[in-house]
């Protein structure tokens, strides 16, 4: 039994090895786009948002708006415009994403301190910059609302300390737990590898049943006495075995090189991490069992697998989908792995949280086996 | 098991009906193959040879009908599967494997020791292609190897589909002799072919047309084949005149 098993287990990273294509998806493309998506958010913050103003007005004032937006941290001014449909049609060309209109008579406004509004256009079409872009010209408000308040409390005889004391009475301090500088790195290289790595993953396990059913081979292995079972149990640990090897090198480059925060031990994280593999694996089984050929598997498991990341929680709330989609999407091991992995390696989270997603896992893998097994048993693979 | 008179049934099909998709291929088919003798399964393409073999085999559910080997329901007992050997007509082996690693692995699929593997390294004349790869091998070579691998588990029936089908005169000779050696240990041959000149190699013929058999000696076999195709020309003088 054990040299069967030992046999087939061999075999199984023989085959692997030899075929380039497969060779390919498990190895390069992780690892590819651990490179790819380091790079990309290799800034972390995105700064340096471009922008334009359109100074109406240009008094005294108005200057010394303008120049505090450009001292501004996270904006770049790029270009100056008479109009506002000049700023208009640099943001529609995507020259600029942000656009900053001072009105005429903004000074002279601001001399009679009366109310004046200042335009302040944001590109809403790309999310990352229009957030990014809202964050930092709310800064910039929040500090000219404070100069002007100083004036006026300054022209009204008060001392400057004082007027300072009466802004800022309730001072609002933001503080980001886990990841203090929002590094869109911290959250996004991660997970995003991690994908690419499950869709490879699931790729690799489409093939557990149709990968030996359907071919001539087959024909061998059910003609013989041998165990079936102790042959596709060989199958199955050999590709957790790839798994869990690919994904550790990712963890090294990840935690090591690119320094992403990792708060938890290890171990606890690789062992989370084989749980969701051999969920992630009993699908493709799952698929592999009544799937005609290994191209229908593998197209039905990308079909599962890429949605099921979008759908997992990780680039939108659970919370914020349609109740009846959430209950349905949060059975997937992918839901509870993206969720899990933030909060593992984030927050390093106490066994009571991630018990449940645990318990997920070992009850998914164990449907998905018997419906397997099921499966198998019920529907005949032809050998003619 | 069953003895008709002095001769030992080792494979008994009686009513196998056996369905291709909608296509009933097998249409209630009795068959015997007795111990030491070669049983050729004779028809031409798509008549349901291979289907026929690999219901004999019992590795696809029938339709219907029963099939007994050594004694044994193989619906019921699949202990028979130890004595089987098999070559496909196409190429079956693991084809991920070379030479080598495949009979490693039929070794370890049939249980059988080492030492067997030198053995049917050996008698198929296989040294000099053990670390080559499947698919640089020639048809009779990937042959040789394919019966090496089926003769591991020194098995009591083989199953052989067109093994000598379009293969070198060398390959040829060397199959022959072992196939030889291994009927005259009292062993049984099922063999499936579509080519009357190697219907001399073979003790009977089992004619497979319209899902049905008919028993023939080879002689019989050769004369119904020959009148066959001598009907071919005439109609096509026939026609021209």
């Amino acid at each position: 039994m054990l040299r069967l098993f030992y046999a087939f287990f061999r075999r199984e990273f023989t085959y692997i090895w030899r075929d380039r294509g497969l060779r390919v998806v498990l190895l390069v493309m992780p690892l590819l786009s651990l490179l790819l998506f380091g790079l990309a958010y290799r800034a972390q913050v995105l700064t340096d948002i471009p922008t334009a103003i359109a100074d109406l007005d240009r008094s005294a004032q108005s200057r010394a708006l303008a120049s505090d937006i450009k001292q501004a941290e996270n904006l770049d001014v790029v270009a100056y415009y008479n109009s506002y449909e000049e700023i208009k049609r640099a943001i529609e060309k995507g020259e600029v994403v942000v656009g900053v209109v001072i009105p005429e008579k903004f000074g002279q406004q601001q001399e009679l301190r009366r109310p004046t509004r200042v335009a302040m256009i944001i590109d809403g079409s790309n999310m990352v910059y229009a957030i990014n872009a809202s964050v930092a010209v709310l800064q910039v408000v929040r500090t000219i609302e404070v100069k002007s308040g100083v004036k006026v409390l300054l022209a009204q005889g008060e001392h400057m300390k004082d007027a300072m004391n009466a802004l800022m009475a309730v001072n609002i301090v933001d503080e980001p737990w886990f990841n203090p500088t929002i590094n869109y790195a911290f959250f996004l290289v991660l997970g995003l590898v991690l994908n690419i790595w499950q869709q490879c993953c699931t790729l690799l396990s489409a093939m557990t049943i149709i990968g030996e059913t359907g071919t001539r081979s087959w024909v061998h292995l059910k003609s013989s006495s041998r165990s079936l079972f102790i042959i596709f149990l060989a199958k199955i640990l050999a590709h957790l075995v790839i798994f869990m090897a690919t994904v550790a090198v990712l963890y090294g480059l990840c935690f090591e090189v690119l320094h992403l925060p990792l708060r938890c031990d290890f171990g606890k994280l690789m062992l989370f991490t084989m749980g969701f593999a051999v969920a992630m694996h009993s699908l493709g089984t799952l698929v592999s069992s009544f799937s005609r050929t290994a191209a229908d598997a593998s197209r039905i498991v990308m079909a599962i697998a890429v949605p099921a990341f979008v759908l997992s929680g990780f680039s939108w709330p659970l919370e914020a989908m349609p109740q009846i989609l959430a209950q349905v999407v949060k059975w997937l091991p992918q839901t509870g792995f993206f969720q899990g992995v933030i909060f593992l390696s984030m927050k390093d989270a106490s066994w009571a949280y991630m018990s449940q997603y645990y318990f997920q896992f070992l009850l998914f893998a164990l449907v998905a086996y018997a419906l397997t097994a099921v499966i198998f048993r019920l529907v005949p693979q032809k050998t003619s | 098991m069953k003895n008709t008179g002095d001769k030992e049934v080792v494979i008994s099909i009686r009513g196998l009906v056996q369905k291709v998709g909608k296509r009933t291929v097998l249409k209630g088919v009795d068959l015997d193959l007795y111990r030491g003798e070669c049983l050729g399964v004779f028809g031409l393409r798509g008549t349901g040879k291979t289907t026929l073999l690999h219901a004999a085999l019992g590795v696809d559910r029938i339709k219907s009908g029963t099939i007994e080997i050594l004694g044994q329901n193989i619906a019921k007992n699949q202990a028979y599967k130890k004595k089987m050997g098999l070559v496909t007509q196409q190429p079956s082996l693991f084809a991920d494997l070379n030479v080598a690693e495949n009979l490693d692995l039929f070794r370890v699929i049939k249980k059988a020791p080492f030492e067997r593997l030198e053995d049917v390294i050996q008698r198929l004349q296989l040294e000099d292609y053990l670390r080559e790869t499947l698919p640089s091998l020639q048809v009779g070579v990937y042959q040789r190897v394919a019966l090496a691998c089926a003769l591991l588990n020194r098995p009591e029936i083989l199953i052989i589909d067109e093994i000598i089908r379009d293969i070198d005169l060398e390959s040829r000779s060397v199959i022959l002799q072992v196939l030889e050696a291994y009927l005259e240990e009292g062993n049984s041959c099922l063999c499936g072919f579509s080519n009357m000149e190697h219907v001399h190699y073979l003790d009977r013929v089992a004619w497979l047309d319209d899902g049905m058999v008919k028993i023939y000696s080879p002689d019989e076999a050769e004369n119904i084949w020959k009148e066959l195709n001598a009907v071919i020309p005439k109609k096509r003088g026939e026609q021209d005149a």
